[in-house]
């Protein structure tokens, strides 16, 4: 018992914590009231969950503050309703992407034979700086002219819409034109991320596998511009449901592709250099909203159309009545709530089971448990720990991305929509300890709930016993109460609820 | 005698700071080696820059006949040297059994370790499902000697396994570390000198970063000069 005790004794203290919290506010409301703030705060959780679970993962791992995860979190919804309503954005840019990945697997397979040929330090430096130039040369040309606005007008493209009509694409050859500038603007690169000796080598694929990869990727980007228009009557054409499930594959693919390229490039040279990567990550952020306003516009989208089960016009009196009918919003306890909020708890309870699970079950999640206490001793059992940091960072923002998305039809869609959820999802990574996955589940819930019942008390009054009239807190006081909690949290567990690294 | 690791005039910085100036150990197959020094001499530097993780910035180091520096940690880890660093560096929350686990090179080895493991460690046997962090020190220092030998290594860098440990305990590691060099080659840090002399068949000591003397143990233990001057110990 003293043992299980001590074991738990962080889960235990949350739970009295979060019971004694629940049955004080819940005293002088309503049930019905009550349980639809408490599904509302959860809801917000979730939201924050899907981003804190890869900010605490790859804090935890790689002592990197991720101030770019937000910035992941509008990607995933931007990625998403261009998906389903816009592909050709897309089909037309998805090759370009390709190809400067593909150019970069290339050089830096093969740069090691230049690097080897440059001795001294002093030229390799230059060379470094000649070649970085050279790439975003390239690139500033290839983009040159690129009709993003054009291709971007047809953002409402509303369910059973018209489908744009071909002769608004760029012409077939302009684009391959890009394509191939944009090969070569990836060589460079490549050439700077490549090792400079041969004994710094990774082990690594022979070269024809190389050379096969490179050629699948190109073959896939010139393939989508060849199918661009049948590709985007075929979205188009999909029923509600299987664009969204399109969007959120699309956009969690889009986040950790992000996020493989932003460790491989920026953050990857600077380990052991935490200020340097924090800074990159903090500039990347506000880079990456600008890059995000100049494609899709600053203006901001309406919410995306929720999946059909969400959408229909009327109130269902429960669950098993919901799934036939498909209801907008369903009954709890005689009081109306939003189906979809209840989506995205789902979705938030399923990524924190997955997830759990691949930590607790699989080599890779062992791995990661190891590295988060000792990331030098598990690269000296002989395990190529960096490639485990490539894979969490992707994996982290995937999540984020994925939260996007499913957020794009409860919040709608724009560029500061991350900011707020980034905020909050670093306090409760604080909260629940850096580093510790349940922490930053218990982190979540815990400020999602903070959330929801400081809006109610802003908006309705809390019913006080020596009191005639509700007192009333300002709106602030609801977005304080988050910090509130990170601080009184801090100041009995300086390290978070689970935490455990000083 | 084939040496399985020869280290060769290493220069180590860390930061801007020199510290190995210098050094050169050679460890023969099947032999104990232990490295003798004062606090700070840069006994655990060697070890760390053997294994790449203080990369030294120049000399040789060999490892079955092929050079190893500069490197990356896990590729030379995974040529074949376990390394059990000081204050042992168990995973807290892992299990005794993952811990011993995240140590396969190749699925199954330790399946096919085990009966070693087992011999040479019965208690870990009893602890298999708690979590690391839950063991004491004796055990910890067990379970991540266990470790190194999960996969088949031909080498093992031991840093310190006596530290912190009460004496009965130090018997007992110690015990442990003789019966695991009849299976491997082992290249030892220890302070405790009454300990290293009656383990370790080679020494080489290192003095402010430098190799100054190695022989053969039988031969230091009968020169109290050099024992004084060097190790501060008789």
């Amino acid at each position: 018992m003293a043992d299980y005790w001590n074991r738990n004794r962080a889960l235990l203290i949350t739970v009295a914590i979060a019971f004694a919290a629940i049955a004080m506010v819940a005293r002088g409301l309503e049930p019905k009231v009550w349980l639809s703030v408490l599904l509302s705060g959860v809801t917000l959780a979730s939201l924050y969950f899907l981003l804190a679970a890869g900010l605490s993962l790859i804090f935890g791992l790689m002592d990197v503050l991720n101030f770019a995860h937000g910035a992941l979190f509008v990607l995933g919804a931007y990625v998403g309703l261009s998906t389903s309503a816009n592909p050709r954005l897309l089909f037309n840019t998805l090759p370009l992407f390709l190809a400067v990945a593909a150019g970069a697997v290339l050089a830096e397979r093969f740069g090691v034979h230049l690097w080897r040929r440059v001795h001294t330090q002093a030229r390799r430096r230059t060379l470094r700086w000649v070649l970085l130039v050279l790439a975003v040369g390239a690139i500033a040309l290839s983009a040159r002219g690129f009709p993003i606005r054009r291709i971007n007008a047809f953002n409402v493209t509303a369910v059973g819409g018209a489908v744009p009509t071909a002769e608004a694409q760029e012409p077939l050859n302009l684009m391959i034109r890009r394509v191939a500038l944009l090969f070569l603007s990836g060589l460079p690169f490549g050439l700077v991320l490549a090792p400079r000796e041969r004994q710094q080598e990774r082990p690594r694929r022979p070269a024809w596998q190389t050379i096969a990869f490179v050629v699948l990727l190109l073959a896939i980007g010139l393939f989508g511009l060849w199918a661009r228009d049948a590709g985007e009557r075929l979205v188009l054409g999909l029923s509600v449901d299987m664009r969204f499930l399109l969007a959120m594959i699309v956009g969690a693919l889009a986040g950790a592709a992000a996020g493989t390229a932003i460790e491989m490039v920026l953050i990857r040279p600077f380990y052991g250099n935490p200020v340097t990567q924090l800074v990159l990550t903090l500039g990347l952020s506000i880079a990456f909203i600008d890059l995000i306003e100049g494609v899709w516009g600053e203006e901001g989208n309406p919410p995306m159309w929720p999946p059909s089960f969400f959408a229909q016009p009327c109130r269902s009196r429960s669950l098993l009545a919901w799934f036939t009918e498909r209801c907008r919003s369903i009954d709890v306890l005689g009081r109306a709530f939003p189906t979809y909020r209840l989506f995205i708890i789902a979705v938030g309870v399923l990524v924190f089971v997955a997830v759990g699970l691949l930590l607790k079950r699989s080599r890779i999640g062992m791995i990661i448990r190891a590295g988060v206490q000792d990331s030098e001793m598990v690269e000296a059992l002989g395990i190529n720990v960096r490639q485990v940091f490539t894979f969490v960072f992707a994996l982290g923002s995937g999540l984020a991305a994925l939260g996007g998305v499913i957020a794009a039809p409860f919040l709608g869609v724009y560029p500061a929509m991350g900011s707020i959820f980034q905020l909050q999802a670093f306090i409760a990574v604080v909260i629940g300890g850096m580093g510790s996955f349940p922490g930053a589940a218990v982190g979540t819930v815990l400020l999602g709930l903070a959330r929801a019942f400081g809006d109610h008390f802003v908006a309705s009054g809390l019913q006080l016993p020596f009191l005639e009239e509700p007192f009333r807190g300002s709106p602030a006081i609801a977005q304080a109460s988050t910090v509130l909690i990170m601080a009184i949290v801090l100041l009995v567990r300086p390290s978070g609820i689970f935490g455990k690294k000083e | 005698m084939t040496s399985v690791l020869k280290v060769d005039d290493i220069h180590t910085f860390i930061g801007q700071f020199h510290i190995l100036e210098g050094v050169s150990v050679e460890v023969p197959e099947g032999s104990i080696t232990v490295l003798l020094g004062r606090n700070g001499a840069g006994k655990t530097t060697t070890l760390k820059s053997i294994l790449g993780l203080t990369p030294p910035s120049s000399g040789t180091i060999t490892f079955n006949g092929e050079a190893i520096h500069g490197q990356h940690t896990h590729q030379i880890a995974a040529k074949g040297i376990g390394y059990v660093p000081e204050h042992r560096a168990i995973f807290r929350d892992l299990t005794v059994e993952e811990n011993l686990r995240i140590a396969e090179r190749e699925k199954g080895d330790l399946a096919k370790r085990a009966d070693l493991v087992f011999d040479i460690f019965p208690d870990l046997k009893r602890l298999i499902k708690l979590p690391g962090g839950n063991l004491s020190g004796g055990q910890q220092q067990m379970l991540a000697i266990a470790r190194a030998l999960v996969p088949d290594n031909r080498l093992l860098l031991i840093d310190e396994p006596s530290e912190g440990l009460a004496p009965v305990l130090i018997e007992q590691v110690m015990e442990c570390v003789r019966q695991l060099s009849a299976h491997t080659t082992v290249l030892l840090v220890e302070q405790n000198f009454v300990m290293a002399s009656q383990l370790a068949d080679r020494y080489t000591i290192i003095e402010a970063g430098k190799s100054v003397m190695s022989g053969m143990m039988a031969e230091l233990v009968k020169d109290d000069e050099i024992i004084r001057r060097y190790l501060g110990a008789t």
